[in-house]
């Protein structure tokens, strides 16, 4: 039997696996290094939105919040809010959210295009100006799971900011930048899920993780003759 | 001749970086390995509470101003709390729930966190321990909190706000298992959750060398004869 030349073998193994995998291990690496340099407060835009100061809401002349929970089937949580600066009571129903005058106890339509724009820039941090409101009834990939419709609200500036707001009760739902999109794109390539970008089950990422991981393995195991401690012998 | 030599700069510094870094790469992979393995679902803790929300009761309920005993506050939710209608108010001195028919004040105790959590646990509780401060499983959370812990094959622990008495996570041993291996992977070792530490990001910048050079290295490594095996299979006659 021949003897097994063991650096030889396990050399061609590790180039092999790389050839494979090499590609992969780049992006992870990459990838990788842009979601810990770049803070996570900066991606979720943290930044862009002032916090809402808890105001102080005067409860006498209010309608009772039970009457607007009547009004809506399977009715489980009514929330006071501010629209617009008015108090306004925010009815979880069982097919979505509606909202009610909290003085007048009449029920609200969908904030208009005005009111909308509005409802931004009063959660906006900096003074550029709007470049776009639209109503979208079709998702868009950056809102993910979230339903429309929804306002999307563009702010000018380099890392184009976008406020998405809840068209019936002006809450802010979402805040995007260029800084998320790339976080967004470089997640995608870190778990392979070229789709939804959610997925981190997906049976490409779990070839390519032991793939990657028998890689590294030996990699390590080829430390043991990297280093010759003898100069005379040329190093394999 | 340049050539040959900025090849062996970049085997000689593919071969350091693998030295002094290569274990934690081989944890990256080894974590990252798991976390994809482990089913997502299993995991949990990503969608917030899988709880059945309870419709609110809407009879015979108490004016809030009433209720509050003040005539402002900053915030007011009126729901359903294991089957009485509440209302949860936010002052100035915090959070606190009445019950939204007779004003009484609100206290979930051992038996009601226990009632609570059974709504997200299909299984019979062992205990429930009342934490000042959140420990390292409900770490995102606010205390003080409930934990009340299920005999079923998760080991699943229910964490219930001893304030609001709203669920806030539960957590499994599933969940437990993937949380190890996001702290390698994350190697924030002690609170777990920050992943832009100094550490990792110093780590990240010297594998990017790792990767960077043995990438470049695929294109020195591989000669023709490599690939004879391909070749083979064509029918030479």
């Amino acid at each position: 039997m021949r003897k097994i030349r063991w650096p030889q073998l396990v050399r061609r193994i590790h180039k092999w696996l790389a050839l494979l995998i090499g590609l992969q291990v780049v992006f992870w690496t990459a990838t990788g290094f842009y979601m810990v340099v770049v803070h996570i407060d900066t991606i979720h835009g943290d930044h862009l939105v002032r916090p809402v100061a808890a105001p102080s809401v005067a409860l006498v002349g209010l309608t009772p919040p039970s009457a607007a929970a009547s009004a809506v089937p399977g009715a489980s949580e009514v929330r006071l809010i501010s629209r617009l600066g008015q108090p306004a009571w925010r009815v979880q129903g069982e097919d979505g959210v509606a909202v009610f005058d909290a003085r007048t106890g009449g029920r609200l339509g969908e904030l208009s295009e005005a009111e909308a724009r509005a409802a931004a820039k009063a959660r906006f941090t900096g003074d550029a100006e709007i470049v776009s409101a639209v109503r979208l009834t079709r998702p868009v990939q950056e809102m993910g799971k979230r339903k429309p419709p929804y306002w999307q609200v563009e702010f000018a500036g380099w890392n184009r900011p976008t406020l998405y707001i809840a068209p019936q009760t002006g809450e802010l739902l979402a805040r995007r930048h260029q800084l998320w999109r790339v976080f967004d794109f470089a997640w995608m390539l870190h778990i392979m899920d070229y789709r939804d970008r959610s997925d981190v089950n997906n049976p490409l990422l779990r070839v390519a993780t032991w793939t990657a991981l028998a890689m590294a393995l030996t990699g390590a195991w080829l430390l043991v003759w990297a280093f010759p401690r003898r100069k005379k012998r040329k190093s394999v | 001749m340049r050539l040959r030599i900025s090849q062996l700069l970049f085997r000689r510094i593919h071969k350091w970086v693998g030295l002094v870094l290569g274990i934690q790469f081989i944890l990256w992979a080894l974590s990252g390995s798991m976390m994809a393995l482990l089913d997502a679902d299993a995991v949990g803790g990503h969608d917030g509470p899988a709880m059945h929300v309870m419709a609110v009761a809407t009879d015979g309920l108490i004016d809030p101003a009433r209720a509050a005993g003040q005539t402002a506050v900053s915030g007011l939710v009126l729901r359903d709390l294991a089957g009485t209608p509440v209302y949860e108010l936010t002052t100035g001195s915090g959070v606190r729930l009445v019950d939204a028919r007779t004003g009484a004040p609100v206290r979930i105790d051992n038996a009601l966190a226990t009632q609570i959590a059974g709504h997200v646990a299909n299984a019979p509780a062992l205990r429930a321990t009342l934490l000042e401060r959140p420990n390292l499983e409900a770490r995102e959370h606010v205390a003080p909190m409930w934990r009340i812990d299920f005999k079923d094959a998760e080991n699943s622990s229910v964490y219930v706000s001893a304030t609001t008495g709203r669920h806030l996570v539960t957590r499994g041993d599933t969940w437990r298992t993937w949380d190890f291996f996001w702290m390698l992977h994350n190697m924030d070792y002690f609170s777990r959750t920050s992943f832009n530490h100094p550490l990792i990001i110093l780590v990240a910048f010297g594998v990017l060398w790792l990767s960077g050079t043995g990438f470049y290295l695929l294109f020195k490594s591989f000669r023709k004869s490599d690939f004879r095996w391909l070749r083979r299979r064509k029918p030479v006659a």
